[in-house]
């Protein structure tokens, strides 16, 4: 399957942040304007209800103070003196008289006066000077004037200015909030997914019984997941298995080769030349093959997980000296002080098939063992094994704990010993026992492959 | 050790596999051991009745009668040395094949060199400072080191060859700790990397025939960490 998804640019979290914010802005948007407009609505209604109110009472006012005979218009608009700022106007045979000395009345709509004029009373917002104003109109037929009033309304702009603002800072509160819940629900909601991202860290570190747990919000998701891993283990089983059943099935035959050469060899003396030539090389690959079929049959024998069982307590400067001692070559080993002690806990025979993969690596590849270092590294042991060849160059330094990998340095086939899965035993050993392995540079030229092993505890005063 | 000691020593190889048996057969006889040959467990144990064996060669994996139950016949009858030869030494094979009783084991692909180093192990003969009185006494058990025989309470105790040579490895210095990897070579003739659960196999069944109580040993006792040691008499 090849259906690469163009990744997205944002993250879960960052998406369940922004749907949380939006969400928040629009809904207290939508309270907030509403809000807005029902109040203005109302707080509109209340202030023309008032206004007319008072209007039509003045109006009554003037018409009975000019049913008086000496009464003056002027003096009669002047008489009113509507409250809060308002001013009154009549409107009296083209002239206007305000109750305000410094206007007079030319600030009354011309349209509005006319229509006015022709007998009805209304009322009209309009905007004077910048301030918002009630224009409200009165007609008296019984006199033939017409009394006005202008109430401005910049009280109420004011209120709704401020209601504007509230509302505003609200809203943008809210979305703040939004943002705030939206960060803490997205980090509950990743929780159970981190939950999974540990789990697949574990199966891809060979952990491969490890499940998710039941959760009942995520049931598709634990059981899809539990599937593949169960689907991923079968398979990866099963092909150990036949690997191993292969290799199993190699051993007898294997046996019975080696001694047939072996017993060819035991004449080679008496055998021609030619024949002689053919019997050692067959001995050489028959050697090596069985080796292979040997690491192969470990390399499947580790994916078995049993490994832990035959783990006991092992003095490391001991095993280290056992090793060295049975090589065909003196190797020397040096023991830092402080180390002679240390104590590992791991299966005595998969570390010394650590060390000795390392010697013949050495042997094989890296010009010769120079020696071994027993060193303290923390908590840790380190071993380091050196060798005379031209060390290993920086970006061949991981592969070569990988199957069957050789150097470029060392690609030919002919003549080599080794069987390509000497280092990847040696790291797939380590990590079976908690350990590490590098590769460095020898001070003084060459290789040096470090394992890193963790020390339990130290030797009690060993009496032999 | 020389192979002359072992020269005609008789070596019953019990191995379905036609090929391997009698390649790596004329390999033992070279070194010269008599090889009795048997392609099945049957045949395995008719031959032993017949011309009896100083030690036995058993494949695990036969057709009809198993290695484990060869093996567990042969122990009925005699403390002959058994070593099985297994395919793997990390399973299931091994335990089982101790707990049949067998001494030792082999792991294939068998190298012909290295069997006959095996063979001379288990063949050498019972090892220790012969300046021990030839008989020693623990408790109520007696070791007559001379004649091979062990008795506990005046009764002998059948222990197999492997168990007596356990035994007298650790009676030659009672009360010192002898350690696993001391047994493994002294007895076995292995190295510092023999597999140590051999020990500890035939410490158990060395302690279910001579202790009194074999979960609680008053005479083989464990030294944590450092191996088993012989309580010497009070």
């Amino acid at each position: 399957m090849s259906t690469a998804r163009r990744p997205r640019r944002f993250g879960l979290h960052a998406r369940v942040i922004v749907a949380f914010a939006v969400g928040a802005a629009l809904v207290s948007a939508v309270l907030a304007v509403s809000t807005f407009y029902f109040v203005r609505r109302a707080l509109v209604d209340q202030q023309v209800q008032s206004v007319l109110r008072q209007t039509y009472s003045d109006a009554r006012l003037v018409k009975l103070e000019l049913g008086a005979p000496t009464a003056h218009i002027g003096d009669a608009v002047a008489s009113v003196a509507p409250a809060n700022d308002a001013l009154a106007f009549i409107h009296s045979g083209g002239t206007w008289y305000s109750s305000s000395a410094s206007v007079s009345g030319t600030t009354i709509p011309a349209t509005f006066a006319k229509a006015v004029r022709g007998g009805s009373a209304a009322e009209q917002r309009v905007t004077l000077d910048g301030t918002p104003t009630l224009v409200v109109g009165v007609p008296i037929p019984s006199l033939g004037i017409q009394y006005f009033e202008e109430h401005p309304l910049g009280e109420l702009a004011s209120t709704l200015q401020v209601l504007a603002t509230v509302l505003t800072t609200v809203a943008i509160a809210t979305t703040l909030g939004g943002v705030l819940v939206g960060w803490a629900v997205s980090r509950r909601l990743v929780r159970p997914l981190n939950e999974v991202v540990v789990a697949a860290t574990d199966i891809a570190g060979g952990t491969l019984d490890r499940r998710l747990p039941a959760d009942p919000d995520l049931q598709p998701l634990v059981e899809s997941f539990n599937h593949m891993v169960g689907a991923l283990q079968e398979r990866i089983e099963r092909d150990a298995r036949f690997a191993a059943d292969v290799t199993h099935e190699l051993r007898s035959p294997i046996t019975t080769i080696g001694a047939s050469i072996e017993l060819l060899d035991s004449q080679a003396g008496s055998l021609p030349p030619e024949a002689s030539l053919a019997v050692r090389t067959l001995r050489f690959e028959v050697d090596r093959f069985s080796r292979m079929v040997q690491g192969l049959l470990e390399i499947a024998g580790m994916d078995a997980g049993a490994a832990a069982e035959h783990f006991t307590e092992l003095p490391l400067v001991a095993l280290v000296q056992a090793t060295a001692a049975g090589r065909k070559h003196p190797v020397p080993v040096g023991v830092e002080p402080g180390t002679e002690e240390a104590v590992i806990r791991g299966d005595k025979l998969r570390l010394h098939q650590v060390l000795v993969n390392l010697l013949d690596n050495a042997d094989t590849y890296g010009g010769g063992v120079v020696g071994i270092e027993v060193e303290r590294e923390g908590p840790n042991a380190a071993v380091s094994v050196d060798d005379a060849g031209p060390g290993v160059p920086p970006e061949e330094r991981d592969r070569i704990f990988e199957r069957f990998y050789r150097g470029a340095a060392s690609g030919r086939r002919g003549g080599t010993t080794g069987t390509g899965l000497g280092l990847a035993l040696v790291a797939e050993h380590v990590r079976l026992h908690g350990g590490t392995v590098r590769v460095g540079d020898r001070p003084g030229g060459g290789a040096r492959i470090t394992v890193v092993l963790p020390v339990v505890s130290q030797l009690p005063a060993v009496r032999q | 050790m020389s192979s002359t000691e072992q020269t005609g020593r008789r070596v019953l190889f019990i191995e379905d596999d036609d090929h391997m048996r009698s390649v790596l057969a004329v390999s033992l006889r070279q070194e010269g051991f008599h090889v009795i040959e048997a392609g099945s467990g049957e045949e395995g144990l008719r031959k032993l009745a017949e011309h009896g064996a100083d030690m036995v060669l058993v494949d695990l994996r036969l057709p009809g009668m198993d290695g484990f139950a060869v093996t567990r016949a042969i122990r009925r009858d005699t403390d002959v040395p058994i070593a099985m030869v297994t395919a793997s030494s990390d399973t299931y094979d091994v335990v089982a094949g101790l707990e049949a009783g067998a001494d030792d084991y082999v792991v294939k692909p068998v190298v012909a060199k290295e069997l006959c180093a095996r063979i001379r192990a288990m063949l050498r003969r019972v090892s220790g400072p012969s300046a021990n009185a030839a008989v020693q006494r623990f408790g109520t058990v007696e070791i007559h080191r001379e004649a091979g025989v062990v008795r506990r309470d005046g009764e002998e105790v059948p222990l197999t060859v492997t168990q007596f040579r356990v035994l007298c490895e650790l009676a030659a210095t009672p009360g010192w700790v002898i350690s696993r990897a001391q047994l493994l070579e002294r007895v076995w003739g292995y190295d510092f990397f023999g597999d140590d659960r051999l020990v500890d196999f035939h410490i158990s069944g060395l302690r279910a025939k001579i202790e009194r109580d074999a979960s609680n040993p008053e005479l083989i006792v464990t030294v944590r960490g450092l191996g088993y040691k012989l309580v010497p008499p009070t």
